[in-house]
């Protein structure tokens, strides 16, 4: 399938979903609400001081939505334009309560700066194969599928994500927690498709890390 | 370990390949870019593994429990799109 018909059955989906909840359908409503609820609560969270703050701004977010209903075009899916919604609630209250606001230039320039692998792990330029590595990572595709996906490594990822920087936090929880396109990350953001890689990177980089560390002990 | 093969004729190092396997797994490198990086990992199972270690941790994630709606969140908002739909 081209990236073309995937735009156009996402849309169509989308409208005939858009129709049904203009129609006031509750089921339609629900199915909405339920699905979209954990990309709206990563983003609000990404934003905002504390949990109970999140949960507002996702519920202030939903008023929006039912009332903006009418207005929406699907130049996007629904789905960004919920997220979009979501971000501007969000961005609003954290300038309110005067907190560092992701994605701000800063926040990204320092996230540049940071290798995926410490740099000791290659060697040095003195050595006959510079930038090679010292010691190969372990291919954990040998290890027993039940040690890779235990409940004990799931855990350990959660936390680790939960430990990353907001931005990386908001960016890989769309990615690869709930599974929100690339396109749809940077439209709901308005964030740079480079740096939605790059943040994304650093995420699965630290992450990866932490991974690693546990499984090779 | 094996030591490395022929590395320095196969354009990127080690080094570098991490830092662009964002982009390879991503798919945005250029044709000539993803064909040296290609290169490396024939030659390099030190950085094929750490590809498919970027790939399970992505894989990983996907498996985290997501939050699940609360039950007064999702009653409060039924209401407000029935009111909507009332109006």
């Amino acid at each position: 399938m081209t990236g073309a018909d995937t735009e156009a059955r996402v849309a169509g989906d989308d409208s005939a979903l858009v129709a049904r909840l203009r129609d006031g359908d509750e089921r339609a409503f629900e199915e909405v609400v339920r699905s979209f609820y954990p990309s709206m609560l990563a983003v609000a969270r990404g934003y905002t001081r504390t949990h109970a703050v999140a949960d507002e701004v996702v519920q202030e977010a939903w008023v929006g939505v039912i009332k903006g209903l009418n207005r929406f075009e699907g130049r996007s899916s629904l789905r960004t334009w919920v997220l979009q919604i979501v971000a501007n609630i969000a961005r609003t209250r954290a300038v309110r309560e005067a907190r560092s606001v992701p994605f701000s230039t800063f926040d990204l320039d320092a996230d540049q700066g940071e290798p995926a692998v410490e740099p000791e792990r290659f060697r040095g330029p003195d050595d006959p194969y510079p930038g090679h590595w010292r010691s190969y990572p372990t291919d954990w595709r040998t290890l027993p599928e039940q040690r890779l996906v235990s409940t004990e490594t799931l855990e350990l990822v959660k936390h680790a994500i939960e430990e990353l920087p907001e931005s990386q936090k908001i960016v890989i929880t769309l990615r690869d927690v709930v599974g929100c396109s690339a396109v749809e990350v940077c439209d709901a953001l308005g964030v740079t498709a480079e740096n939605q890689r790059v943040l994304l990177h650093r995420a699965r980089a630290r992450v990866r890390a932490r991974l690693e560390r546990h499984l090779d002990a | 370990m094996p030591e490395p093969l022929g590395i320095h004729e196969h354009g990127y190092t080690c080094r570098e390949i991490v830092d662009l396997a964002a982009e390879y797994v991503e798919g945005t490198l250029t044709a000539n870019e993803s064909t040296l990086f290609e290169l490396h990992l024939n030659f390099c199972d030190g950085c094929l593994t750490f590809i498919d270690q970027i790939r399970d941790t992505a894989r990983l994630a996907a498996h985290v429990a997501e939050h699940e709606l609360p039950e007064p969140l999702r009653a409060d908002l039924l209401q407000a799109f029935r009111d909507w739909t009332r109006a």
